[in-house]
């Protein structure tokens, strides 16, 4: 097993761009210390409507008054100020780069922890799509898949994953697969509890217990 | 006059069934949306068991009411879905209920 970058393509190349977006940068460091009602409110605030902060305010008043709530409503309300194609993105980016920030926590190494990177396997035929991050520390890596929501999880995502844990086996070689959703465990549940695809070997992260791609997952069961 | 915390409770169920009526129009996501109304639904009746007849705060009406309002400014039936996993959460988060049931 080894990792390698992703080859550019063009729409690699402008996401990129919606990465390096200091929005998104400025939202994952709020968001990789935010409690669940942050993370909720964060959420709500990126998907809704209105833009008068005292709106969000009432709408969540276990998070206010505090300091990260603040930065975290501004943060989040420009974003939601974009265009949906824009807000589409950069809140994709956003959930890389919370799970990058996470998991560089309890990285040996800084380097460790990488983007768009594909896994490779011998005999096996390279996967289409690279993994959003990667922790790639040697005999116990891991890799993960990021989304904004539940409807997210494609069964094309989970066979990608779960062959990656079982082409690592195979190759008697440690390979943790995770899934991190900005969404509720019950959201992602209803969404598992209908496909075929195999999903019993793939870390589910939701917003509930983002901490614990810091802390190490056994509190992320399959 | 005191709203129960199984008014607004009720007031959020609706809400939701509205909601997944908007979100039924992704005619792909037809599935994940009934079940996903049907959980939800589930998971606020549950509170609404055992805090049913609790006076609520204003603060948590207020909070319910706007994020109520929230949900009938939105149009897309793509952004319902997404919705339909926060709005319950807003409710619970008001109720001083843990975030994901």
């Amino acid at each position: 097993m080894r990792f390698q970058d992703a080859a550019p393509d063009a729409r690699a190349i402008v996401y990129a761009g919606v990465q390096r977006d200091p929005l998104v940068a400025r939202l994952a460091e709020l968001l990789e210390r935010a409690t669940p009602p942050q993370s909720v409110l964060a959420r709500a605030v990126m998907n809704g409507e209105r833009a008068d902060p005292d709106v969000w305010r009432t709408m969540v008043p276990a998070c206010f008054p505090d300091e990260r709530s603040e930065a975290i409503l501004a943060a989040a309300l420009e974003v939601a100020d974009h265009g949906d194609q824009v807000r589409n993105q950069l809140r994709g980016a956003i959930v890389e780069a919370v799970t990058e920030r996470l998991l560089r926590r309890r990285a040996a190494s800084s380097g460790d922890v990488r983007r768009e990177r594909r896994v490779l396997f011998d005999g096996v035929r390279s996967e289409i799509h690279p993994y959003d991050v990667t922790l790639e520390t040697p005999g116990a890596a891991e890799a993960y898949d990021c989304k904004w929501g539940a409807r997210g999880i494609s069964a094309d995502v989970l066979h990608q994953l779960d062959d990656a844990r079982r082409h690592a086996d195979d190759e008697e070689q440690g390979l943790v697969v995770g899934l991190v959703v900005f969404d509720t465990r019950l959201a992602c549940d209803v969404r598992l509890g209908r496909t075929s695809a195999p999903h019993e070997g793939i870390r589910l992260i939701t917003i509930e217990r983002l901490g614990a791609l810091a802390e190490g997952l056994a509190g992320a069961p399959p | 006059m005191t709203e129960t915390v199984g008014e607004l409770v009720a007031a959020a169920i609706e809400a939701t069934d509205a909601l997944g009526l908007l979100a039924e129009d992704v005619e792909d996501e037809w599935t994940f949306v009934t079940d996903l109304v049907a959980a939800q639904r589930a998971r606020l009746a549950a509170i609404a068991d055992r805090r049913g007849e609790e006076s609520a705060t204003d603060s948590a009406a207020a909070a319910v009411a706007s994020a109520a309002d929230e949900t009938h400014l939105i149009a897309d039936p793509h952004r319902a879905i997404d919705w339909l996993s926060t709005f319950p959460d807003l409710v619970a988060i008001a109720l001083g209920e843990p975030v994901g049931g």
